[in-house]
């Protein structure tokens, strides 16, 4: 039971997005098409879920040995790693989300929902199988969102929207509203 | 002592660990690309200023291989001879 309250916690309660407001650079900046967006909430939930896996154990390896302050970098180095080989990957079986996504696929390696999301698995003292779910969790409700706003978008591209409004502006409006309709689920969940 | 021996053996474990995974996944992936590209990209500045309009330099020499862009278009080389060495290149 546990297991799926940390599972629908982290798609919906707990929205690293839309609560949390983690990983705000991909959500704005590839949510102009859904298929982009897709293709980007794909790699984040396959970079989420490995690094998750791997940070977990390696967390308990530098626990083992006295090592904690190393947490952060050890985390990081891992993040790069997976993201590389998603870019790799995806540079050899579909070039064209490959440059679709362009600058934003390498800037995962920077994306504080991942960092976030490996900090916050240590922190809660998630065993692995925990962990898995949150991780899940977590890159389905990051790709929610991002889908959720993408949709959006693509319809504003056809609205008749105020000229200081047009583009970013309306977006990062768009964004706040979703957001607060998320907050409705404040509380619903509580771990 | 011993805390920072632990913390060198174990990023550099782990750096080497990542290094091997990654250049083995590089191979198993590799991408074909026209030795042109790199060609043309080795006689460009390499300042990746964006003044041409694409990507930085990687995306103009990609774009001038594929007839997209014109040689000319590389604004700060134009001065150093840019243009005709890349013209040689795509004559070859």
């Amino acid at each position: 039971m546990k297991i799926f309250l940390i599972f629908l916690s982290a798609i919906l309660v707990n929205n690293f997005v839309l609560q949390k407001f983690l990983g705000i650079c991909p959500f704005l900046g590839v949510s102009k098409k859904i298929d982009t967006a897709v293709g980007m909430s794909l790699a984040v939930t396959f970079v989420m879920v490995l690094a998750s896996i791997i940070t977990w154990l390696l967390n308990g390896l530098l626990i083992a040995i006295n090592l904690q302050f190393l947490t952060t970098i050890v985390f990081i180095l891992v993040i790069a790693v997976l993201v590389q080989f998603v870019e790799i990957v995806l540079k050899k079986t579909s070039p064209s989300l490959y440059e679709a996504l362009g600058i934003f696929l390498p800037l995962i390696t920077t994306n504080c929902a991942i960092l976030g999301l490996a900090l916050l698995n240590v922190q809660s003292n998630y065993n692995l199988l925990e962990t898995v779910f949150n991780a899940v969790g977590a890159g389905l409700g990051f790709g929610m969102a991002l889908i959720l706003f993408a949709g959006i978008r693509e319809e504003l591209e056809f609205a008749d929207v105020p000229a200081p409004f047009k583009g970013l502006a309306g977006a990062l409006i768009t964004a706040g509203i979703l957001s607060m309709s998320f907050v409705g689920f404040n509380g619903m969940i509580k771990l | 002592m011993g805390v920072f021996i632990n913390s060198v053996l174990i990023l550099g474990i782990l750096g080497f660990v990542s290094g091997t995974f990654l250049a083995f996944a590089a191979k198993k992936f590799e991408v074909k690309e026209d030795p042109k590209v790199k060609e043309v990209l080795s006689a460009l500045p390499g300042v990746n200023c964006g003044a041409c309009g694409f990507p930085g330099c990687e995306g103009f020499a990609k774009a001038i291989v594929k007839g997209d862009a014109k040689p000319d278009g590389c604004i700060p080389g134009k001065r150093q001879g840019v243009p005709e060495k890349v013209k040689a290149i795509l004559s070859k």
